[in-house]
C-alpha cells in the first residue's frame, strides 16, 4: 500500500531521514518509533506530503505520491494529530463532515456516515453531534479525531502520536478501542509513537528509527527475541524500565488508607509521575482495585534498589 | 434643559439630515476600509517581510493628524464627500489590516496542519478554518476602525462633507453647548448602533453577512444618489468659512445671483480654513468664495500691505491675486472685519474713551485680555499698538477667543481684542475704540473668483457688485447677532437685508 524507496530528507546540511526503505502492506498496523528527533514524524508527514522529501520515492497505491493531485490524495489518507486539532468553531458533526464534503458526498450520506462512525467509537451521535469540541473530554475529542480521519473511508490512516497528550487511563482505553476498531475496519495504519509499550501493544510490525536511520524493522516478537544491535536492545530495555507503573510498587503489605490526607496516584500511572509528587510529599495514596494503598518514599527506593540488583 | 430641548426642536430637521449624512459617510468608509484591509491582511500573512513594511506604512498614515489629512485631500480630490471618505479609509485601514494579519497569523498551527492534512485547499482552509477562528480578532479591528471613523467623520464637515460635524463645529463657533451636544450625542449613539450591527454581522454565516452588508450598501447608495438626480439646471457653488458672517454673506450672493440670472447657486458654508477654501477654488471644486482683503495679503499672496487705506489694500490684493493665481475679487463691502480693541460701553463712558489713544490716560487701570494670536502678531497686533500709541499696560493675559467675553463680563479684564463685526460685541454691549493711526490693516470682504470663471459667467458680476460699499460694521454685527445668538436662519437674514435696502429690484 505504501512503499519507501531510499527516501532522504535533508534540512540544509542536516539529515532528518536518511535512505529509508520499507513496505507497508495493505491492512497492516505499522508503527514508527524512536527517540525524539529520530525522524519518525518526518517520515510520517512525507507520506501525505506535509513535508516534501529531498531524495527517493514514496509510493501510495503503486504510484509516487508526487504524481497525485496533493489535496485529493490527502482525502484518501486519513490524518490524526497529536494535538487532536479539532476545529473549535465547528460542531463535532461538521468536523467529521469535512472530507466527505470535499469529496462532494450527498448531505444524507454524510449524515449517515457521521452517525455510523460515532456509534462505532462509542459516542452517541444524538448527544454529541451538535456539540463543540471544547465541551468534550480529551479522550472523547481524540475519538472524534480518529473518526474525522476515517470519515471518507480512506484506505490509509496516518496517526502522529495520537494518544500521547492523553492521561494514562484514557490512553490505555483508546489503545484498546483502536485494536478492536482495526479488527473491524482493516485499514492500513501508520502510527508514530515514542512509547515502546504502545508500539508493542498495537503494532503488527515496528520500525525503529535512530538519528534519521532505520535500526530495525520487525514484529514485536522479533524485537524481543532478536534485537539487531545494542541500540535496539537498550531502547526496548530503557523503555521497559520506564514503563514500570506505580501499581508494581504496591505490595500486599502496603497499608490501606483514607485518601483524604495524601495526594492521589492511579496504579496505572508511570512511576515517574509519582516521583514528581514524592519530591513534595513523603507518602501518596495509590488507587487500586482493592481500595487506597499507602506508598512512601522509602518503599519505592527499597524496591528500586532490589530491582537493580536483580538485573545486575 | 429647556433650552437644550428648544435647540433640539429647532434643529431636528438639520439633525436628521446630518445624521443620515454621517451614517452614509461612515458606513461607506468602513466598508471600503474592510474590503481593502481584510483581503490585504490575509495576503500579507503569506509574505512576512512585506507585511512589516505595509503595516508600518499604514501606521505612518495613521499618525497624520486627521485635520491635516483632510486638508491634504483637497488639492487631490477637492471638497465634499469623496475626499472625506478617502481620508477616513486611510485612517481606518491600520486597525483592520493589523488585526486581520494578527488574527490569521495566530491561528493555532496545529489547526492549520490539520486542515492541510485532511486535504483542504488553501481557499477552503482560509474560509472554513482560518477566517472563522480569526474572526473575533478581525472584528475587533473593524470595530476600532468604526469608532475612529465615526469620531473623525465629525471633522469631515470642515471640507464640506456634512455630517454631525456641521452641528458640532457650528456649536463650537457659536460657543453653544447645546448645539455641540446635539451633534456629539448622536455621534456617540451612532458608534453604539454600529457596534451592535457589527456584532450581528460577526455571528452570521458568510452568505447572510454579505447579503446584509450589500443591502445596507444599496439603501445608502440610493439615499445618497437620489438627491443628485433631482439636481438639475446650471449651478455654481459659492463657499464661505465657518461662522455666521460668511453664511449670511454667501446667502446674499446666492439670492442676488438667482434673482438676476438663471443660475442655481449652491451655498457651501462652514468650510474649515482659508487654505481649504483657496485650494478648493484652485481645483475648481467651488466657483467662488467670500474672502477678505487683509487675508489675501497676509495668507495667500504673502505681501505686507503698502498702505492702510482700504482702497489701496483692495487694489494691491487684487493685482497680486491676478498676477499670482489668475483670480479676482469683486468690489468689497463696507464693513471692515479687522482686529480692533473693544471695551464695555459703561467703562468707555465712565472714562471717556473713544479712540485707542484715549487709553493712555487710564494706563494704570487697564487689564487687557487678548487672544494668543493677537498678542503675538507684530505687524498688526498688540506689539504694534503698544508702539504706535505709546501705551504701556501691565502684562496682557492671553486666553481662548470665546473666554474673553466671559472674562470681560466678570471684570477680570476690561480691554480685549475683537473682530469689528463680532456678534458678541452687541451681545455684551461693548464699543470699539477707533484706530486713528490705522495700525490695523483693512479686512474688507468680497467674493473671489478665478478670472476665467468670471469671463465665462459675466452676468453674475453686476448682481454681486450691488453689495459694493454696502453693510456697515454695525449692520454686520447686528446680523451676526441675529444668526449666532438668536438662531435665525442666515438665508432669511440675508434676504431681509437685501429687501430692506432695495437690492432686489
Amino acid at each position: 500500500m505504501i512503499e519507501f524507496k531510499n527516501v532522504t530528507k535533508r534540512y540544509g546540511s542536516k539529515t532528518a531521514v536518511g535512505d529509508a526503505s520499507f513496505d507497508v502492506e495493505e491492512g497492516e498496523f505499522f508503527v514508527l518509533i524512536g527517540p525524539s528527533g529520530s525522524g519518525k514524524t518526518t517520515t510520517l508527514k512525507m507520506i501525505n506530503r506535509l513535508i516534501p522529501l529531498t531524495e527517493g520515492y514514496i509510493y501510495f497505491k503503486d504510484k509516487p505520491v508526487s504524481d497525485y493531485e496533493v489535496y485529493e490524495m490527502r482525502w484518501d489518507i486519513g490524518y490524526v494529530l497529536q494535538q487532536i486539532a479539532l476545529f473549535p468553531h465547528m460542531t463535532i458533526g461538521e468536523n467529521i463532515a469535512q472530507v466527505p464534503q470535499m469529496k462532494k458526498w450527498k448531505e444524507k450520506d454524510i449524515d449517515n456516515r457521521i452517525d455510523e462512525l460515532m456509534t462505532m467509537v462509542g459516542l452517541d451521535p444524538d448527544t454529541y453531534k451538535n456539540r463543540k469540541p471544547g465541551e468534550l473530554s480529551g479522550g472523547q475529542q481524540q475519538r472524534v479525531g480518529v473518526v474525522r480521519a476515517l470519515a471518507a473511508d480512506p484506505p490509509v490512516i496516518l496517526m502522529d502520536e495520537p494518544f500521547s497528550a492523553l492521561d494514562p487511563i484514557t490512553r490505555e482505553s483508546l489503545q484498546d478501542d483502536l485494536i478492536s476498531l482495526q479488527k473491524e475496519i482493516r485499514k492500513t495504519i501508520v502510527f508514530v509513537t515514542h512509547d515502546i509499550k504502545e508500539a508493542m501493544k498495537l503494532g503488527d510490525r515496528i520500525c525503529l528509527f535512530n538519528e534519521g536511520r532505520i535500526e530495525q524493522i520487525g514484529t514485536p516478537e522479533e524485537f524481543l527475541t532478536h534485537p539487531k544491535n545494542d541500540f535496539v536492545k537498550e531502547f526496548i530495555g530503557s523503555n521497559k524500565d520506564k514503563s514500570i507503573t506505580v501499581g508494581e510498587f504496591v505490595s500486599m503489605n502496603s497499608g490501606s488508607a483514607e485518601h483524604g490526607n495524601y495526594p492521589l496516584v492511579d496504579e496505572d500511572a508511570m512511576i515517574e509521575e509519582a516521583f514528581k509528587i514524592f519530591a513534595e510529599h513523603d507518602t501518596v495514596a495509590v488507587i487500586t482495585d482493592a481500595g487506597y494503598k499507602l506508598l512512601n518514599r522509602q518503599d519505592v527506593f527499597r524496591h528500586l534498589s532490589e530491582k537493580r540488583g536483580d538485573s545486575a | 434643559m429647556t433650552t437644550f430641548l428648544e435647540t433640539l426642536n429647532s434643529r431636528k430637521g438639520e439633525l436628521l439630515a446630518t445624521l443620515i449624512e454621517h451614517i452614509q459617510i461612515s458606513f461607506i468608509a468602513l466598508l471600503i476600509a474592510a474590503v481593502i484591509g481584510i483581503p490585504l491582511g490575509v495576503i500579507l500573512t503569506k509574505t512576512k517581510r512585506t507585511a512589516e513594511i505595509v503595516i508600518n506604512v499604514a501606521a505612518v498614515l495613521q499618525t497624520i493628524p486627521s485635520l491635516a489629512l483632510l486638508g491634504l485631500m483637497i488639492p487631490l480630490f477637492g471638497i465634499g464627500v469623496v475626499p472625506a471618505i478617502i481620508a477616513l479609509v486611510i485612517y481606518a485601514l491600520l486597525p483592520i489590516l493589523r488585526n486581520t494579519y494578527t488574527g490569521i497569523a495566530e491561528v493555532d498551527s496545529s489547526l492549520v496542519e490539520a486542515a492541510r492534512g485532511i486535504g483542504m485547499k488553501p481557499m477552503r482552509r482560509l474560509l472554513k478554518v482560518e477566517m472563522p477562528i480569526a474572526m473575533p480578532v478581525i472584528m475587533a479591528g473593524v470595530r476600532t476602525a468604526m469608532v475612529l471613523i465615526i469620531g473623525t467623520a465629525t471633522l469631515a464637515a470642515l471640507i464640506g462633507a456634512g455630517g454631525l460635524g456641521d452641528l458640532i463645529l457650528l456649536g463650537i463657533d457659536r460657543n453653544n453647548t447645546h448645539l455641540i451636544l446635539i451633534g456629539a450625542i448622536p455621534a456617540a449613539l451612532l458608534a453604539i448602533l454600529f457596534d451592535v450591527v457589527l456584532r450581528v454581522i460577526q455571528n452570521l454565516s458568510y452568505k447572510k453577512a454579505i447579503t446584509l452588508v450589500g443591502t445596507i450598501f444599496i439603501v445608502i447608495l440610493l439615499v445618497a444618489v437620489a438627491p443628485l438626480l433631482t439636481n438639475r439646471g446650471d449651478s455654481m457653488t459659492i463657499a464661505g468659512k465657518l461662522g455666521a458672517e460668511p453664511s449670511i454673506i454667501t446667502n446674499m450672493y446666492k439670492i442676488l445671483i438667482e434673482v438676476e440670472t438663471d443660475y442655481n447657486v449652491k451655498v457651501e458654508d462652514g468650510l474649515g480654513k482659508t487654505s481649504f477654501l483657496f485650494n478648493a477654488l484652485e481645483s475648481d471644486d467651488i466657483d467662488g468664495y467670500l474672502e477678505f482683503t487683509g487675508t489675501v495679503l497676509g495668507e495667500l499672496v504673502n505681501m505686507p500691505p503698502e498702505s492702510n487705506e482700504a482702497d489701496k489694500v483692495y487694489e494691491q490684493a487684487n493685482a497680486a491675486l491676478d498676477e499670482q493665481f489668475g483670480m479676482t475679487m469683486l468690489e468689497p463691502m463696507a464693513f471692515n472685519n479687522t482686529y480692533t480693541l473693544a471695551v464695555k460701553r459703561d467703562f468707555a463712558e465712565e472714562h471717556g474713551l473713544e479712540t485707542i489713544g484715549d487709553l493712555r490716560k487710564i494706563e494704570d487701570i487697564v487689564k487687557p485680555g487678548f487672544t494668543m494670536e493677537f498678542n503675538d502678531r507684530t505687524e498688526d497686533g498688540y506689539p504694534a499698538i503698544r508702539e504706535t500709541y505709546n501705551l504701556n499696560f501691565s502684562d496682557a493675559v492671553t486666553m481662548e477667543p470665546q473666554l474673553r467675553y466671559q472674562a470681560i463680563e466678570t471684570g477680570d479684564i476690561n480691554l480685549m481684542d475683537a473682530y469689528a463685526t463680532d456678534a458678541e460685541l452687541r451681545e455684551y454691549d461693548m464699543v470699539i475704540l477707533e484706530d486713528t493711526e490705522a495700525v490695523f490693516p483693512p479686512y474688507q470682504g468680497a467674493p473671489m473668483f478665478k478670472q476665467e470663471f468670471l469671463d465665462e459667467h459675466p452676468e453674475i458680476v453686476e448682481p454681486l457688485n450691488k453689495l459694493a460699499g454696502m453693510i456697515t460694521d454695525e449692520e454686520m454685527q447686528d446680523m451676526n447677532y441675529r444668526v449666532s445668538v438668536e438662531d435665525e436662519s442666515p438665508y432669511d437674514v440675508a434676504e431681509e437685508y437685501l429687501e430692506e435696502n432695495n437690492l432686489l429690484e
